[in-house]
């Protein structure tokens, strides 16, 4: 009987995985304003120097604002970059005013159907969306008007997003780079599969790596079967402070302190110092922010309280 | 203004609930704290929840992708795990919501802006030149969707002449454009535009023809020299200018012990944090 073959190991640390970010290049980040953003991907980015990244999205916050304050980036794409009911990201705000970051106007739906356009094999994907506004007028960057073949009807040309990278959050992975999500989750998220799919190559960080079998036995919660992932990286409360659908809450206290930290480039500088660069690994970081606080971020534990 | 014995927000709430229309489906967008909550979300779902015990039952709200949540059961907070687990008959990807603005499904787009022009034009993108932005907000969000796509937007503000604006810096959302005939249409737009903005002050619609911005109703209290005080243009008035009718016994009853008894609403407290709308 033949034994079987090895089969590729997708499975990586993060160290590695964030190798495969070279500067210069396009990264789309997923997630949505402070919701499951792979923010240990982007503290681990910014410990590693990246530079003059464009990053694209469809609705950032942190993740764009840290990586704007730490200087790795000189273009963003996305239809908003804020903290929510934490006010705005300041670092985003400073360096479009400069000059030093240039934002290029989306709408949610005009970037989620560039990912999708991309997923989907297309190179381009018409929408009315963006007509007569000012994506129209001063944003006309990788769109074009056009009139429908069939009817006439005026439409905009969106050009698709194929990026670099993709970097998404997501629930459990196997080794072989099967990612699975939870059933019950926000819905804002499923956007992050067609962020995956518009990549040239794909990086998903997973709260848990599970078993082969696991994943046999719930095949429907599988939303990238292995061949379409280039690498899965294990980073346990990897969205933080960010919010994980029903596995933790996002941290209020530490958006306050970050949003407070952000007031001027010095400050957040002290920031970087001490909540980037100061922890060396992820597990620093978690160790940094505390069990207790954790534990407070877990208390429903997934289920219903 | 003397005590009339009903808050701005109530009064807000009762005005919006009588623009709804049975059947229809009114999107709300979830993500901000304080004053401007009870505007963009406390408002619209309390209002929402009005019109189906008064007079639209099968009006279906939406808060992004949760779709005909239960309104006698507000979460009690706004952490993700409550958000999750709001009771509703239907939570969908969100770009599956969010198309169907484009299929034209959505009949009500509650929106809000930083600056908004005489013919409903809105921006929340920057203050300023685009390029070199004095003040720069946080981007389009879904603001351009909804007013390319929705039957027609509805917009809660506070009156102020800052907000109301005789040019916007940027066009985020768009009204009536310059207000000339069919403008919308000849862009190649297919939503109706802004219907209606309910505000601290008054009531505004916009006239059929010129496509400008009119002060339809002006709330008990409050004169039309008020309005135009606090408008950064030279603001219309309808000619059939009329008082708001003020909430009801019946309406103040359903919002006070039914809809919002705890303030979750139209006090913020949904967000932990209590706010009101300050005149």
């Amino acid at each position: 009987m033949n034994k079987e073959l090895e089969r590729q190991v997708k499975l990586t640390s993060l160290t590695d995985a964030v190798g495969l970010v070279e500067n210069g290049s396009t990264v789309a980040i997923g997630g949505s304003i402070i919701r499951r953003h792979p923010m240990a991907f982007v503290r681990e980015m910014i410990r590693q120097g990246k530079k003059d990244l464009r990053l694209i999205g469809w609705n950032n916050g942190a993740d764009f604002d840290m990586l704007i304050g730490a200087g790795c980036t000189n273009k963003v794409e996305t239809a908003y970059v804020g903290l929510s009911m934490f006010g705005m990201a300041l670092n985003f705000r400073r360096a479009v005013e400069s000059g030093a970051v240039t934002m290029v106007e989306h709408s949610e739906t005009t970037a989620i159907d560039r990912f999708k356009a991309a997923a989907s094999g297309l190179t381009f994907i018409p929408s009315k969306t963006p007509l007569a506004s000012g994506m129209e007028t001063e944003c006309v960057e990788n769109s074009v008007h056009i009139k429908c073949p069939f009817t006439g009807e005026d439409y905009i040309a969106l050009q698709a997003w194929t990026p670099d990278v993709a970097v998404v959050h997501m629930h459990m992975a196997d080794r072989y780079g099967n990612i699975l999500l939870d059933n019950r989750r926000m819905m804002d998220n499923e956007i992050d599969v067609f962020i995956a799919k518009s990549a040239k190559k794909v990086i998903v960080t997973v709260e848990q790596i599970v078993s082969e079998e696991y994943v046999y036995e719930n095949p429907h919660l599988n939303v990238l079967p292995k061949c379409w992932v280039d690498a899965v990286v294990e980073t346990p409360y990897g969205a933080h402070p960010g919010s994980c659908d029903t596995r933790y809450d996002y941290d209020a206290q530490h958006f306050e302190l970050y949003r407070e930290m952000s007031r001027t480039a010095e400050t957040f500088k002290g920031y970087l110092d001490e909540w980037v660069y100061g922890c060396k690994t992820e597990m620093d970081y978690l160790n940094k922010i505390g069990i207790a606080r954790l534990l407070e971020l877990t208390r429903a534990r997934g289920v219903r309280s | 203004m003397s005590s009339p014995g009903y808050t701005i927000a109530e009064l807000l709430t009762v005005v919006t609930a009588r623009e709804l229309r049975d059947g229809e489906v009114g999107f709300v967008g979830i993500g901000t704290g304080g004053e401007a909550f009870i505007l963009a979300v406390g408002i619209p779902a309390a209002a929402m929840r009005l019109a189906q015990l008064t007079h639209a039952p099968n009006f279906v709200p939406m808060f992004g992708p949760i779709i005909d949540a239960d309104l006698r059961r507000i979460p009690k907070s706004m952490a993700e795990h409550d958000l999750i687990y709001w009771p509703s008959k239907c939570q969908i990807p969100l770009d599956d919501a969010l198309d169907m603005f484009k299929r034209g499904k959505i009949d009500v787009g509650f929106i809000s802006g930083t600056q908004i022009d005489r013919y409903g034009n809105i921006n929340i993108v920057v203050i300023g030149d685009y390029r070199r932005p004095k003040v720069r907000l946080v981007g389009c969000l879904a603001q351009t969707d909804h007013c390319a796509h929705a039957g027609r937007t509805i917009s809660i503000i506070k009156h102020a002449k800052r907000t109301l604006v005789e040019k916007v810096d940027f066009i985020s959302g768009v009204g009536f454009l310059d207000g000339s005939p069919d403008a919308r249409k000849r862009a190649g737009l297919r939503g109706g535009g802004p219907a209606k903005l309910i505000t601290t002050l008054c009531v505004m619609g916009f006239h059929p023809e010129t496509h400008e911005m009119q002060v339809e109703s002006v709330h008990p209290g409050v004169s039309v020299d008020d309005v135009r005080a606090n408008t950064g243009f030279d603001v219309q008035v309808a000619p059939d200018l009329r008082d708001t009718v003020p909430p009801t016994e019946e309406e103040l009853k359903l919002i006070r012990e039914v809809i919002d008894p705890k303030g979750m609403l139209l006090r913020a407290l949904w967000t932990g944090q209590e706010a009101t709308i300050g005149v």
